[in-house]
């Protein structure tokens, strides 16, 4: 085992939010919480009501149920994988990144069915039936939903404080309990639609609502709302350099403004301004949706790029290119970078030499956890053998003729593989929209 | 035996906090909302606007029923209650048939557990032209009537619900208004 002269990072203001979760899961710590017990008997109160609910559903349309849950099942899938690829270089415990996602999709969910359309209700006796039919929807969801996930982010900030250390190990966490809330709660919609169509066991209203509330409205739903408060809660955590007012004036700006978020999207605006057709549906799609959509990628990007300066400063330090050069340093800290890079390696070295970058950049990412570890604590020994890793992996790289696994010059073919392919899959789905009638 | 640390305390009370919020929202909201009248008193002698150009002239004694009630333009429902008898009326988009538009309906009734559709199934008409079909159903201790209207690309759903002495008080009262509904486009 070879230990890299270890140097200290220098750090920026840019970077203070940035702390290193301790090693593994912290399983201990965890269950030595109170709150973790309490939090497993809400979670147990859940499971056991939307298990009432699914059994309902399971009776009655045991085929649709079935196809609703494999597709909303499938559909989580890209999601989750995008989430977790957010925080690359310092992944959330895979246990506490189910525990979010399982908060949402139980806890969130069953207390908004009561809750919500408790509150519907009290729009129409208070206010009139006229209000509860345009705004209902755009008050008592948002309202009652925002706060059952946004709990879920305090829960694990209870039970594992000492894994919220950036502004986004917030914004994962948010963002999975609202992929969890908004995956059941896709379930529940189309069984609602099966219900409603009154055809008896019929899969057509599922696959109807998997494309208009999968692909139409996924991409600004639960989970970007999620992911706003949940950028608020981790400010509030991480910013100890902050004055308390400034940081409880973030978090509930946040947390406003992914109930804004909410409240604009189910809102009656724009209901019928555009005309009828699939083009006006579009543009009443973007026009609401696209404006936090980017706002919020603004500010997941931001917290990134924080993070990634931090941790590949670490690597920066070391000066040594067999653990990272200078162009895998330009790469590390970006999604997009880093699988340009691993696509570059495939089409230069093959699938093997793809298979080595992706393993060379976890080995990079984590070796520069471990050293910003060993800057806060006391050594273990991981650096040297994470280190031990990189090395394995340049060896690999080497002996298939490409050491550097930078992203290369950007590629047009691959611009417009990933253009074309994105074209196709809107195509599709449009295509399968209108022969449904969704749109 | 181990003490408990303040840091715990904490711990506990924060946790019992995310576990009040909960329950405020999940049994307060409902409580809130069960122990707020839902009933509007409504004229028997004039039309009322159910929504999506539909009217409806209301039995006499016919409350209605704010929680069940969502007037619009494409979509509306309207809940009367005369007693503890139900009568809705539902209008949605529709491009179907008639005897699909009721074949519809019978199904959710069946989906329903414990539900079941009993007898004949009749052609009616309302005072104003509308075509329908209309039978009965029957549930545990309950027992039903259904309608079905088509009106311009919209289906006029009316399911009438209550235990069976009380349906055979109010049912001459309902069909009555059931026959007063009126479609007028954009309205």
């Amino acid at each position: 085992m070879t230990v890299p002269r270890l140097r200290r990072a220098r750090r920026t203001r840019r970077t203070t939010a940035v702390q290193p979760a301790p090693r593994g899961t912290g399983a201990d710590r965890m269950l030595r919480q109170p709150a973790f017990w309490i939090m497993m008997a809400v979670l147990v109160a859940g499971a056991a009501r939307m298990a009432v609910v699914g059994g309902r559903f399971v009776g009655v349309y045991p085929f649709a149920t079935a196809v609703a849950v494999a597709l909303f099942a499938l559909l989580a899938v890209p999601f989750w994988l995008f989430v977790s690829e957010l925080d690359f270089l310092e992944r959330e415990p895979i246990a506490l990144r189910v525990l979010a996602f399982a908060w949402g999709g139980l806890v969130a969910t069953s207390v908004s069915l009561a809750g919500s359309e408790a509150l519907d209700d009290l729009v129409a006796k208070l206010g009139s039936p006229e209000l509860a039919a345009g705004w209902g929807a755009a008050l008592a969801g948002p309202t009652v939903e925002e706060i059952a996930k946004t709990l879920g982010v305090v829960a694990i900030v209870l039970i594992a404080r000492n894994q919220i250390n950036s502004v986004l190990d917030g914004v994962v966490y948010g963002a999975l309990v609202g992929l969890g809330f908004q995956i059941v709660e896709d379930v529940v919609f189309a069984l609602g639609a099966v219900a409603l169509a009154g055809r008896g066991d019929d899969v057509q209203p599922v696959v109807a609502t998997f494309l208009l509330r999968g692909f139409l409205s996924g991409m600004w739903s639960h989970t970007l709302f999620g992911a706003l408060a949940g950028a608020g809660l981790g400010y509030l955590v991480v910013r100890a350099d902050r004055p308390p007012a400034n940081r409880v004036g973030v978090a509930v700006l946040a947390v406003l403004g992914a109930w804004a978020s909410h409240v604009l999207w189910n809102s009656p605006l724009l209901g019928d301004g555009l005309g009828g057709g699939a083009a006006a549906l579009l543009a009443v799609l973007l026009l609401k949706g696209l404006p936090p959509l980017l706002l919020i990628l603004l500010l997941v990007r931001s917290a990134h790029d924080r993070e990634a300066d931090y941790y590949v400063g670490q690597l920066a330090a070391l000066d040594d290119p067999e653990l990272i050069t200078e162009g895998e340093l330009a790469v590390l800290g970006s999604g997009s970078r880093r699988s340009a890079a691993r696509w570059y390696a495939g089409r230069r070295a093959g699938r093997r030499a793809r298979t080595a970058v992706r393993r060379l950049q976890r080995a990079q990412a984590t070796l520069a956890v471990e050293l910003s570890r060993d800057a806060c604590s006391v050594s273990d020994g991981s650096v040297g053998r994470w280190s031990d890793v990189v090395r394995e992996q340049r060896d690999v790289l080497r002996s298939l003729g490409h050491p550097d696994a930078v992203a290369g010059t950007p590629s047009w073919r691959r611009t417009f593989s990933l253009a074309g392919t994105t074209a196709l899959a809107v195509a599709v789905v449009w295509v399968a929209l209108t022969a449904l009638g969704g749109a | 035996m181990g003490t408990v640390t303040r840091r715990q305390l904490t711990n506990v009370l924060a946790a019992l906090s995310i576990v009040l919020i909960l329950a405020g929202l999940a049994f307060g909201l409902p409580a809130l909302n069960r122990a707020l009248p839902a009933d509007r008193s409504i004229a028997a002698d004039r039309p009322f606007r159910i929504g999506a150009g539909v009217s409806v002239r209301p039995p006499p004694g016919a409350v209605l029923d704010v929680t069940g009630t969502r007037p619009g333009a494409t979509d509306a429902t309207a809940l009367f209650r005369i007693g503890p008898v139900q009568y809705a009326i539902s209008v949605r988009p529709y491009d179907g048939t008639l005897t699909s538009a009721a074949a519809r309906l019978r199904q959710r009734i069946t989906d329903t557990s414990g539900y079941q559709v009993t007898g004949a199934q009749l052609a009616v008409a309302t005072a104003s032209g509308l075509a329908g079909l209309q039978g009965g159903y029957a549930a545990p201790g309950r027992g039903g009537r259904y309608a079905v209207f088509l009106a311009e690309g919209r289906t006029i759903e009316v399911t009438v619900s209550g235990a069976d002495l009380d349906l055979g008080n109010t049912l001459p009262a309902i069909e009555a208004s059931t026959r007063t509904l009126r479609y007028e486009r954009g309205r």
